[in-house]
């Protein structure tokens, strides 16, 4: 324990010294979330062009069901199976497939007083919840001479919120700049190899597992005062500059989780290009395009729900997805641990491998 | 004594061995010197002794036990000290000592009386709160000697300890070596500057592409080699070297 203190506060002491490489990993996502918070503002606030999933599970049977969907799939609804129940349909919404749920009474139509529900995802841009219940209008249409009458409820968003500008911007963009430690990582790692500091640990037999978790303490501590930073801006800097203020999740302890796994991976990628990269101008290519690609993939740099299916689909290569999919099981569902599970164990697992490939290259390098 | 026996070393995805075959015996309570053109093989021998490659661990000895065993039970036997300014430049001399001791096992009183200690010795103390990369080209050296005899090792590796410094820094290092060595441990010394090693070493070996071309106490080599060497060219280490290395440009 005391080596892997002393391999701590030496990291700290480093970094300190370093201002402006620190102060990046804050500055960085900071901005992005004020000037895209700010910038799609509207277009988050309009709505964007999106395929929704829907169901329908109506208490006259799969074949109600069955026509009813039918009867309304098309204009960008696609009609996916009904879930067994009402339970299985509010757990699948919260996760958001399908987007909606529409449940139909069993004396809709007979009974003035039976009602629809529509539970929605909670990220479905207000202007697409509006063509769907147009289309259910037209649909219904052969069962009623009038509007429907429809309870919505927005699943998981007790606050009745939708996805903002901000809601979407503030996860992206602090996973990118918690990715971005690969930078610090990298550069401070190849500097000690370059300066035989790394070897002369190693002829003093620290073990290169315990010189990895070295940097994984800092690190993590760094990640997690960016995550309060840049909720704190969230809450505070973007509505003072005019954008809306970020609604905050009601279980912390699940936030944290996620903050956590995301850092891990972070982490892990950045010991992984410090151990493969041969140079610093090395590190700083392979950690600067990975970044921007697995943004760019994620949706962290262009929101999914606007990209084609096909691109959904690509986009749930990236770590960056996994992240903002934990992100916004949180803080816009307010999901359960059983949501967060999926992305956290993802996340883990991908820490785990790179922190593996990180000591399996050293070791293949100095056999 | 610290005794290499055969080694031979290729690095991975290397097509040639760096090491063919190498022995050599480095006495206890002496400075043995290791001489080579660059690219001889002298910092992948020192690499290898220190662990940093791991290659045929048993082929390398302390007083007949395998230095890789010796190493897991005393850890703190074998101090390095690389050509290379092996530190954290941004940290103060004393936060350097002090991290350093600290990965190496030491603490509390053992840590702070062994700081001490080692900055006494290297002539640092006054420099302590200094960061490392204010210090001077013999300042620097100094702190990475310091470092190097934390932990009191018997097998002190010291690579080019005199890199550019001056001459009074230069000279300090040597006389704080020999007075090292007269405690009882066994140095291993690479450099290129042959007056220094003749002023020092005891014992050397040349080498020349990963072979040792010629080995034992200095003065014997000098006496036993002179007919080859002095017919052209005088009897001095450097003449020796030349004469069984050639003069060709190896970088």
């Amino acid at each position: 324990m005391r080596v892997l203190v002393a391999l701590w506060v030496k990291e700290w002491l480093a970094l300190a010294r370093d201002v402006h490489g620190l102060a990046v990993l804050f500055v960085l996502p900071a901005a992005f979330i004020v000037i895209m918070s700010l910038a799609l503002s509207d277009v988050f606030r309009d709505g964007a062009p999106r395929q929704v999933a829907f169901a329908v599970l109506a208490a006259g049977g799969p074949d109600v069901s069955q026509a009813l969907a039918d009867d309304l799939a098309g204009e960008g609804f696609i009609s996916t199976a009904a879930p067994a129940n009402e339970a299985a349909a509010r757990e699948q919404v919260r996760k958001g497939r399908p987007a909606l749920v529409l449940l139909v009474p069993d004396k809709f139509g007979a009974d003035p007083s039976a009602k629809l529900r529509l539970l929605a995802d909670p990220t479905l841009p207000p202007m697409q919840i509006a063509a769907f219940l147009h289309r259910l209008q037209g649909a219904t249409l052969g069962v009623k001479t009038s509007s429907p009458p429809l309870d919505l409820e927005v699943v998981g968003n007790p606050r009745g919120g939708r996805p903002s500008s901000v809601q979407q911007n503030v996860p992206a963009w602090l996973i990118f700049g918690m990715f971005f430690v690969v930078m610090p990582i990298s550069a401070l790692f190849i500097v000690e190899r370059r300066d035989g500091t790394l070897a002369r640990l190693v002829s003093q037999r620290v073990p290169f597992p315990m010189l990895l978790a070295g940097k994984v303490g800092p690190f993590f501590v760094i990640n997690l005062v960016q995550a309060v930073l840049m909720l704190a801006a969230g809450r505070t800097l973007v509505p003072w500059l005019g954008g809306e203020t970020l609604a905050m999740p009601a279980r912390w302890d699940l936030l944290a989780a996620v903050v956590a796994s995301t850092s891990l991976a972070a982490i892990g990628w950045g010991l992984l290009v410090a151990v493969a990269s041969r140079t610093l101008e090395q590190a700083t290519v392979i950690g600067a395009v990975g970044n921007v690609l697995a943004a760019a993939l994620g949706g962290i740099m262009v929101p999914r729900f606007v990209m084609p299916q096909p691109m959904q689909t690509w986009a749930e290569l990236s770590p960056m997805a996994w992240a903002l999919d934990g992100f916004h099981a949180v803080i816009l569902r307010q999901g359960s641990a059983a949501d967060i599970a999926g992305p956290c164990l993802k996340l883990l697992a991908l820490a785990a491998v790179l922190l593996a490939a990180a000591f399996w290259l050293h070791q293949r390098r100095r056999a | 004594m610290l005794k290499v026996d055969r080694l031979s070393y290729r690095y991975p995805g290397g097509e040639e061995a760096v090491l063919h075959e190498l022995s050599i015996e480095v006495p206890a309570g002496g400075i043995f010197g290791l001489l080579g053109p660059n690219g001889a093989g002298k910092t992948t021998l020192i690499s290898i002794i220190a662990g940093q490659l791991r290659a045929q661990a048993e082929k390398i000895t302390l007083d007949g036990t395998p230095l890789e065993e010796l190493r897991r039970r005393e850890p703190a036997s074998l101090g390095l000290v690389p050509q290379e300014f092996a530190f954290y430049p941004m940290l103060t001399c004393a936060q350097n000592l002090r991290f350093f001791a600290a990965v190496q096992g030491l603490g509390g009183a053992r840590l702070r009386e062994r700081v001490e200690s080692v900055a006494r010795f290297a002539r640092i103390e006054g420099v302590m709160r200094r960061r490392a990369e204010q210090l001077s080209g013999g300042l620097r050296r100094r702190l990475n000697l310091a470092i190097g005899l934390l932990t009191e090792p018997r097998i002190l590796l010291l690579d080019e300890p005199t890199v550019g410094v001056d001459p009074q820094s230069r000279s300090f290092l040597l006389e704080s070596i020999r007075g090292l060595a007269a405690a009882g441990r066994s140095i291993v010394y690479t450099s290129h500057y042959m007056e220094e090693v003749e002023q020092i070493c005891d014992h050397v070996a040349i080498m020349d592409a990963g072979r040792v071309l010629r080995a034992g106490a200095l003065a014997e080599l000098l006496r036993d080699d002179a007919a080859v060497v002095t017919v052209r060219q005088g009897r001095s280490l450097e003449q020796l070297f030349m004469h069984l290395t050639n003069r060709s440009l190896r970088d």
